[in-house]
């Protein structure tokens, strides 16, 4: 993840719309299935599972975005900017995808899912943070948990295959 | 033999009659038969009919783990089953060559004394009861109770101890228990003079009791007669004082003897006995404090306890006589071979029969009963 | 003696004194139940929490009252020695001898006070009970004859096992362990309460308390056979087995657990090897049925089912791509807790039932997949976990920084390499102990001292290896810290390495034991060292299937899928031990087992499918 891209005016804004924020997040996650889909074929058998399940997850988040987006509570409010968050450069960077190599293992790809989940996790904390009460922070604390439930899950994972058997 | 395989004799005389006194017989301390031959009042041939509690403790114990004979032991004799614990721990620590802890010696001796009293109450009430006297005996077993209750408060049993083991005993006394005992011996002593005054100076029971089947020294000696029954002949003998175990050479008694051999005596020696008890005990009560330590050796696992292959002999004097363990061990988890030597069985089987002949039926329940003898161990 | 004052006929008056109780106060009794002494041994309590239905006060019951009564809703739990069973007493038969107090290795059972208890007869059944800590009618009742410490016939302490001193073991390789001899095994045999709870819990279900009472009555050789009953490895087991076994035992709940795997090691050292070669042959059909085995991977799992095959009647070669056999129990475990020829013993008894080893033989390379698939009627996939893990921080693709599993291989190889003067392991198992020691034992050799740091991402409380390893490393001069996260391999300004940067971990697990680590980064170390080892843990190389029996192959998470009897989807390919089920030793010997009934069956259906045909 690596830092140095264009670094425009809308990425140093201190405020952003609503609408901006998903936005980003739906192609955040949009990117994130596409890129796991991709990898299924390239993986090893052995750690296909993994991928698969990755995508999938992306894909529940995706329809949730897409679904959320035309929530009339939510599309009430969609104009209203909020503060972005320090995170924001991170998550958006996040969505540019790195080149895992011809066959990752379950380590790389569980190392780079970890980061993401990571990156998704600290924005919509802080945005649920900064965003007044109402159905907009309950939004964002919402999607905070799920990415932390998410990023515990693959952390868990994480320990089982990488720390096996220090035995 | 059992009373429906009584065969009458197939010609008795015509002035004989048989009489059959039990199996359920104030005379004695349990299930026990006697057949007796009568020509008139006066018997002419006795016969000992044992069986009716026959549990085959000797041959049980070979089927039992080490550890759990001592819950099998007590019942060999019901009114007196410290000894029982005592010698069989005693027999099983020769062969182990386990070492007793000092205070587990004094406490066992604390036990086998406070048994003995229980016993001798439980006995001169009974013997009272076979001469027509019936107040002795709610005495005796009221009293016995107050022991009874510090054996309960002791081992957690008031018949059924099973609290010596082999390698001591199973727990420390209890707080305050040696106060308890003091007062309990107080009390027992202070009742001494009732004793006397209702039984022993009571010309009822002297005359009944008196020249009532007299046992003469060289009889006794030839039939193994221990015990009260052998001190009333006149013979100065008690293991206690002549083969000391645990921690008897220490203490301080004197071996109570009568000389005429007759019912009176063997009471007159349980009377006497009495008071050495109490006497034994309080010498203990006031060693023990000082005695401090752990009241139990080591002993291994009670599930995966071999004991050394040996033989080992082990005896103790009861208040019916000498009473022994003899334990054979081939190297096993169990006992090859348990032998009670038990002074019940030559009192109540050759002793009895042999003082029932030329004796008037009315005295025969007070032959048996100042015989004392325990009917489980003569059928063990 | 005070004589008693008698006249030798007696005073007919003397009982008329007697009438003077007309005036004292008379002693009246309350009715009902006068309460029991404090030890009072009455009806029973059990603590059903504390009671782990192990049956020791069955055995102890000398009139075979207790009986053992499986409970609904109780844990079963053999891994950690519980059964669903508690004890039920038949007061018909009960003494209140409460040797079953004395002798429960939990405290749980106790009696109570409570003494009385009434039935009409068409009750009479309730004199059997199944008591539980609320007591025979539910009333409560204090607790009467428990157990004390004076009390207690449960031998709570090991017999100590002689070892060697750190100061002389620290620099060689020699077993430290000297093991028991006679009477230390059997006063440790003799503490066994035969509940049965380490063989419930072994996974290759060894029967240790047949052995451990066989070697209590001094028949060794008896211990031996009931050993080869169910493990092959018994000189293996008996030296590094993670003895599950121990830790189901039930002495283990308030004292030290039997020392089973010393007492299985003593069994097996006493006996001759040339007899125990002859109790593994006992019961070898005298038969060949003509069908052929191949076992790829000659580690405990692979030579478990070569021996139980070739028991069979089964021809079984094994292809073992080292020039070894014995697999991580060789290659991964230092010999200082597993001297090689022991572990050449256990592999001498397989061979010598007719089991052929293939040395230096690598499938995939010297030989294909499909060959074996062609020439044998079953093959099994018993390779282990032989990859060591990266942590992949910045800096561990550097040439210095290596994979424990390797060196340790290299070290039984007897291969050379620079000692390095410092080095530090990333680790908290007992791989990383493993290299720690070995590694400190050679800089100890090379050099005089040791410079090894060990550092952990867990806390050491929940170190994964044994408390004992991490023991014996401390004092063999390991520095060993806990709740370090390694963040860079850092270098000099020449690109050599110099050492490993780490952070403070503050948290490993969150509240629902999940990994989730959190680090303080303000409390940064730099660990001295030319190498860093990585032994975080280990992975199967499975580049020997192809691509094209990969993708053939079904995978449960990462692994290859078996099904219960380690079968694969493909019919006539097993795979057994550490690379299907994670590594444990005794793991590999049970799932050996297993693949090896399941191919007997097989193989079995087979012959008698053509014999019908």
């Amino acid at each position: 993840m690596s830092e140095g891209h264009s670094q425009s005016y809308d990425r140093i804004r201190s405020k952003k719309t609503l609408q901006e924020i998903l936005e980003v997040a739906t192609e955040f996650e949009r990117a994130a299935r596409d890129f796991y889909s991709d990898l299924i074929p390239r993986v090893s058998k052995q750690i296909r599972y993994l991928v698969e399940e990755l995508a999938q997850e992306e894909q529940e988040h995706y329809d949730l975005f897409t679904a959320l987006a035309s929530n009339p509570e939510i599309e009430s409010a969609i104009l209203k900017e909020v503060d972005t968050p320090m995170s924001d450069r991170r998550f958006s960077d996040a969505i540019h995808l790195p080149d895992l190599g011809d066959s990752p293992d379950d380590q790389a790809v569980l190392q780079y899912a970890m980061g993401r989940e990571h990156a998704a996790m600290e924005q919509y904390t802080a945005l649920a943070e900064s965003a007044e009460p109402g159905p907009i922070k309950d939004l964002f604390t919402y999607l905070a948990n799920e990415e932390t439930k998410h990023k515990a899950e693959l952390e868990k994972i994480y320990y089982e295959t990488i720390h096996s058997g220090g035995v | 033999m059992r009373p429906e395989n009584y065969q009458a004799k197939s010609h008795p005389p015509s002035n004989e009659y048989e009489l059959f006194i039990g199996p359920n017989h104030p005379g004695i301390e349990g299930n026990y038969a006697f057949k007796l031959r009568l020509h008139g009042d006066t018997v002419i041939e006795g016969k000992a009919d044992a069986g009716y509690l026959h549990r085959g403790f000797e041959k049980l114990m070979e089927g039992r783990l080490w550890i759990q004979n001592i819950a099998l032991v007590p019942r060999i004799c019901v009114p007196d089953p410290v000894p029982m614990e005592v010698a069989y721990s005693l027999a099983v620590e020769e062969l182990c060559g386990l070492e007793v802890p000092e205070r587990a010696q004094w406490i066992r001796v604390m036990q086998l004394e406070l048994s003995r009293l229980a016993s001798h109450l439980f006995t001169f009430g009974g013997h009272a009861a076979t001469t027509g006297m019936y107040t002795p005996s709610y005495w005796g077993v009221a009293d016995r109770d107050l022991i009874l209750d510090l054996f309960e408060e002791l081992s957690g049993g008031r018949v059924y101890h099973i609290f010596n083991i082999p390698g001591g005993i199973r727990r420390d006394i209890p707080e305050g228990f040696l106060e308890r005992v003091s007062s309990t011996l107080d009390y027992i002593e202070s009742r001494l003079p009732d004793y006397d005054n209702l039984l022993f100076t009571n010309q009822v029971f002297v005359t009944r009791a008196k020249d009532v089947g007299i046992l003469n020294q060289e009889q006794a000696l030839e039939w193994g007669v221990t015990g009260p029954n052998l001190r009333a002949t006149g013979l100065t003998f008690d293991v206690r004082r002549d083969d000391p175990y645990l921690v008897y050479d220490q203490l301080e008694f004197e071996v109570a003897i009568e000389s005429a051999g007759d019912a009176w005596a063997r009471a007159m020696v349980r009377r006497k006995e009495l008071l050495e008890s109490i006497k034994i005990i309080r010498q203990v009560l006031a060693r023990l404090p000082d005695i401090q330590g752990p009241v139990r050796a080591p002993i291994p696992n009670p599930l995966a306890w071999n004991v050394p292959a040996g033989e080992a002999y082990a005896r103790v004097e009861s208040s019916k006589g000498e009473l022994a363990y003899y334990v054979v061990s081939n190297g096993g988890d169990k006992p090859y071979r348990v032998h009670v030597r038990g002074p019940s069985s030559m009192h109540a089987v050759q002793v009895l029969e042999w003082l029932s002949v030329g004796a008037r039926i009315e005295d025969v329940a007070q032959i048996m009963f100042s015989l004392d003898a325990c009917p489980p161990e003569v059928d063990r | 003696m005070a004589d008693i004052s008698y006249k030798d006929k007696g005073s007919i008056l003397n009982p008329l004194k007697n009438l003077q109780f007309f005036g004292r106060k008379p002693v009246t009794e309350p009715l009902g139940p006068r309460p029991a002494s404090k030890n009072y041994r009455g009806f029973h309590l059990n603590d059903w929490d504390a009671c782990i239905g192990c049956g020791t006060c069955q055995k102890v019951c000398d009139n075979a009252a207790i009986s053992m009564v499986r409970v609904p809703n109780a844990i079963e739990d053999p891994v950690k020695g519980i059964r669903p069973l508690r004890p039920a007493i038949d007061y018909g038969r009960c003494c209140w001898c409460a040797l079953c107090v004395d002798v429960c290795p939990t405290a749980a059972i106790s009696l109570s006070r409570e003494y009385v208890h009434v039935c009409t007869e068409d009750q009479i059944d309730s004199y059997f009970m199944l008591p539980d800590a609320s007591g025979m009618h539910g009333k409560p009742f204090a607790e009467g004859w428990a157990k004390t410490e004076t009390t207690d016939l449960i031998d709570l302490e090991r017999q100590e096992m002689p070892e060697m001193a750190p100061e002389s073991r620290s620099d060689n390789f020699d077993e430290i362990v000297a093991g028991y001899d006679d009477q230390q095994a059997l006063l440790e045999a003799s503490r066994c309460v035969q509940c049965g709870m380490c063989h419930d819990a072994c996974p290759t279900h060894m029967d240790a308390p047949e052995y451990i009472r066989a070697i209590w009555e001094g028949r060794a050789e008896d211990a031996v056979r009931w050993m080869y009953q169910s493990n092959p490895f018994s000189h293996v087991c008996g030296r590094v087995c993670t003895h599950r076994c121990e830790t189901a035992c039930s002495i283990g709940s308030r004292g030290t657990p039997i020392a089973i795997r010393w007492l299985k090691r003593y069994a097996m050292d006493k006996i001759d090897h040339e007899q125990v070669k002859a109790i593994a042959a006992e019961g070898k059909v005298d038969y060949l049925t003509g069908k052929r085995v191949a076992i790829i991977g000659a580690g405990p799992a692979g030579l478990t089912a070569a021996y139980d095959l070739v028991k069979k009647g089964h021809q079984v070669e094994v292809f073992e791509g080292l020039d070894k056999a014995g697999g991580m129990t060789r290659f991964g475990i230092p010999e200082y807790r597993m001297p090689y020829d022991k572990l050449d013993q256990d592999v001498d008894v397989i061979t010598s039932l007719g089991v052929k080893i293939h040395y230096n033989c690598r499938i995939g390379q010297d030989r294909s997949m499909d060959e074996l698939q062609n020439k044998f009627d079953a093959v099994v996939l018993a390779i282990g976990l032989q990859k060591g893990r990266s942590t992949r921080i910045p800096g561990s693709d550097h040439a210095q920084v290596r994979a424990a599993v390797d060196l340790l291989r290299m070290i039984t190889l007897g291969e050379k390499f620079e000692i390095p003067k410092s080095a530090v392991v990333i680790g908290g198992g007992n791989v990383a102990m493993d290299i720690a020691r070995s590694m400190a034992r050679l800089q100890r050799q090379e050099y005089g001292e040791v410079r090894m740091t060990v550092t952990a991402l867990e806390p050491r409380d929940q170190f994964l290896a044994d408390p004992e390893e991490v023991k014996e490393a401390l004092e063999e001069g390991v520095v060993i810290l806990d709740s370090r996260g390694p963040q860079a391999c850092t270098l000099d300004e020449e690109g050599r390495l110099n050492g490993l940067c780490t952070w403070r971990v503050l948290s490993i697990f969150d509240e629902n034991h999940r990994f989730s680590p959190s680090y303080d980064d303000t409390d940064e170390q730099i660990h001295e060292g030319e190498i860093v080892i990585e032994a975080i843990g280990q992975m199967a190389d499975i580049g020997l299937l192809g691509e094209d029996l990969t993708e053939a192959l079904e995978w449960n998470r990462g692994r290859l899928q078996v099904d219960e009897n380690g079968r694969t989807s493909e019919a006539w390919l097993w795979s057994a031990g550490d690379c299907v089920n994670g590594p444990d030793v005794v793991h590999a010997v049970a799932d050996g087992h297993r693949v090896a009934a399941s191919i007997d069956a097989y193989l079995g259906s087979q012959e008698s499918v053509e014999a019908g045909a």
